[in-house]
């Protein structure tokens, strides 16, 4: 089988003696948007930024379509980051308020000196156009626009590489429900078009389920629970998944909705408990942490493994 | 733009109005007369009519409107203090070693705070950043007349490098330039830390080291363009706020400048002296202020284009 997009083995961060992230594993397959979910805190912009070599991990391992870029020199980093780019929560921040949208777009084709100044500049502009925006923006300044259209103008700076692998830290919370519809749009259009494979952390579960292949459920720097988005969304097995599931807004207003969320020790309390024979593979060791065990259809969940023969 | 520098301008000339009725009712408040020193007693008579002569007898208010009737057409009188000269040409010379004195000061202090601040922001939480903090924070708490009195102390007094005050020879400068440099190098090594600190934190620094931008490039080609704006903006009320310190350090380094004939105007009841001087240092203030919103204007495209929000 060929190598995937984008693979994290075992990554883990500490801060201060504080363990944000705790022995992550994690792929994107080529092609497919894997949602990270997870309450804030959680640790899934500090997972975000590692696969993008941009925190600098406390231990694991990163791949890059099949190469380890985990210990690559800056320098040496540079090819690789013409294949994966971030796009983040916050459209005014994330743009140089001091340029132009057209200096801003054709900014990465200079830092990896691609084509000339006006080659660069037509680039800017096509894709302007490609995320939906006016080839006449190319001269405006980020304040002039909503944070609709910068988010836009923040896709198009990403992909102007061609990138293969995107990190959307949540690109649309912070925006209106339409407009955060078209920018889900608009990824899903590039994505397909592009062959993207999309790293996609959000809080916003409604979102996840029109976009995303696979969900991951991160709780306090851990993976929780993951699998295929319909298998979770139908048939969440860890008591965190089945929380932030329930908090998730539902149209019937009549329906029942939960918005607390799980102390460790319901946590505790409900986390899935399995013997041995019951899972497949087999877990190594007979032990009272939880740990990842498989359930049928690739689908993950965190549980402890209890008894046996 | 033009709207603004206009509208700017008028409120301007409003406040420097007020501010020259406020100036010229507490310069009147303070107790005494010009005549009333003890070094050399007038028979009463002869004081009413130097009084008279002055226009010191009239009322307040008509006293007021002559002087600004003067000012008007650029007289500002004739100073008590030295009456062979006028109040402008007092000034056209004193200003001359409180500008070479602070305008070097400031010249020295500022590019010092600013790499100082740069400094610590790039090295954040080291000691380098710890000696910024702490340079800084005593650059502004400690008066500068205690700055200037450590500096002669130590430097004249102990060590005998220079000499501990006076004006001629560029030797001389040294101290009160380094008692000048303390103000805008404590402002410049905290405006310049702040500012880098938070144009690093912002999400487009870290898309760009994604995009694999060196780490001196992106310093180079767009923090340091972010954090210019305030840094700039600052510059001119600062340079103007010196002079406000100016009146410390001259009399203590014993500088002939604009500083020690405040003091002197003051001592001395010499009102239109004092009265040009304040007048002199608001409209530079008010000035400096107007230039200050204009360049942070040009240089800001959110407000170059935008044209709101001002
Ligand atoms: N540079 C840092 N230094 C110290 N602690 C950090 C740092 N960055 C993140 N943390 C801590 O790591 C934890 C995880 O942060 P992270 O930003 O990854 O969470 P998140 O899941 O993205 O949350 P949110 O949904 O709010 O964005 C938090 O407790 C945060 O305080
Ligand atoms: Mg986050």
């Amino acid at each position: 089988m060929s190598e995937h997009a984008l693979e994290l083995s075992q990554i883990s961060k500490e801060f201060g003696g504080r363990t944000v992230v705790d022995r992550v594993n994690l792929v994107v397959p080529k092609n497919q948007v894997v949602a990270l979910v997870g309450e804030s805190g959680s640790g899934k912009t500090t997972t975000g930024l590692m696969a993008l070599r941009l925190i600098e991990p406390s231990a694991g391992r990163i791949l890059l379509g099949g190469h380890d870029i985990t210990s690559l020199r800056q320098r040496d980093l540079k090819p690789f980051r013409r294949q994966m780019q971030v796009v983040f929560q916050d459209s005014y921040a994330s743009l140089d308020p001091m340029m132009t949208l057209g200096e801003i777009i054709a900014e990465p084709l200079a830092i990896h000196a691609i084509g000339t100044a006006s080659e660069r500049r037509d680039r800017a502009r096509d894709w302007l156009q490609r995320v939906g925006l006016d080839g006449s923006y190319a001269t405006r300044y980020p304040h002039e626009l909503s944070g609709g259209q910068r988010q836009r103008v923040s896709v198009a700076r990403a992909l102007i590489l061609g990138a293969s692998v995107l990190v959307a830290d949540e690109p649309t919370s912070a925006l209106d429900v339409s407009v955060k519809a078209q920018i889900v749009n608009l990824l899903q259009g590039l994505q397909a078009d592009m062959g993207l494979s999309m790293l996609f952390i959000s809080h916003d579960l409604s979102v996840v389920r029109s976009l995303a292949d696979q969900v991951v459920v991160m709780l306090r720097g851990r993976v929780v629970e993951r699998g295929p988005t319909d298998r979770i969304f139908a048939n969440a097995h860890h008591p965190y998944t089945r929380a932030l599931l329930d908090a998730v807004p539902v149209i019937d207003p009549t329906a029942r909705r939960r918005r607390t969320f799980l102390t460790a020790e319901e946590i505790n309390a409900n986390t899935p408990r399995f013997r041995p024979e019951d899972i497949e593979p087999q877990p190594l060791v007979d032990t009272a942490d939880p740990q990842l065990v498989a359930l049928a259809g690739s689908h993950f969940v965190e549980a402890i493994v209890t008894g046996g023969r | 733009m033009l709207q603004f520098i206009i509208r700017r301008t008028l409120s301007m000339l409003v406040t420097f109005f007020v501010v020259s009725i406020i100036i010229f009712m507490m310069m009147h408040a303070i107790p005494g007369g010009p005549f009333d020193g003890n070094d050399m007693p007038l028979p009463d008579n002869i004081r009413a009519r130097l009084m008279a002569q002055l226009g010191l007898d009239k009322p307040l208010w008509e006293q007021y409107l002559r002087y600004m009737w003067g000012v008007f057409h650029l007289d500002f009188g004739v100073p008590y203090q030295s009456p062979g000269e006028t109040v402008m040409g007092l000034i056209a010379h004193a200003w001359v070693p409180s500008l070479v004195l602070g305008g070097l000061g400031v010249l020295i202090g500022a590019p010092i705070g600013i790499l100082l601040g740069m400094a610590a922001a790039l090295n954040r939480n080291s000691w380098i950043d710890y000696l910024a903090s702490a340079i800084a924070t005593l650059g502004l708490t400690i008066p500068v007349f205690v700055i200037s009195t450590l500096l002669i102390l130590v430097f004249a007094v102990w060590l005998h490098w220079t000499p501990a005050s006076g004006w001629g020879e560029p030797r001389r400068w040294i101290l009160p330039i380094m008692a000048y440099a303390a103000v805008p190098m404590a402002t410049y090594a905290r405006y310049a830390r702040s500012a880098m600190l938070d144009t690093l934190n912002k999400p487009f620094v870290t898309v760009l080291r994604a995009k694999g931008l060196s780490e001196r490039r992106i310093i180079f080609q767009h923090v340091l363009r972010n954090s210019a704006i305030p840094m700039i903006t600052i510059f001119l009320p600062m340079f103007v706020g010196i002079a406000t310190g100016s009146i410390f350090v001259e009399a203590i380094f014993r500088v002939p400048g604009l500083g020690a004939y405040f003091v002197s105007s003051i001592q001395k009841r010499d009102y239109p002296l004092e009265m040009a001087l304040m007048l002199l240092i608001s409209a530079l203030f008010c000035i400096s202020y107007l230039i200050s919103d204009v360049l942070y204007a040009l240089l800001n495209p959110r407000i170059r284009l935008g044209g709101k929000g001002r």
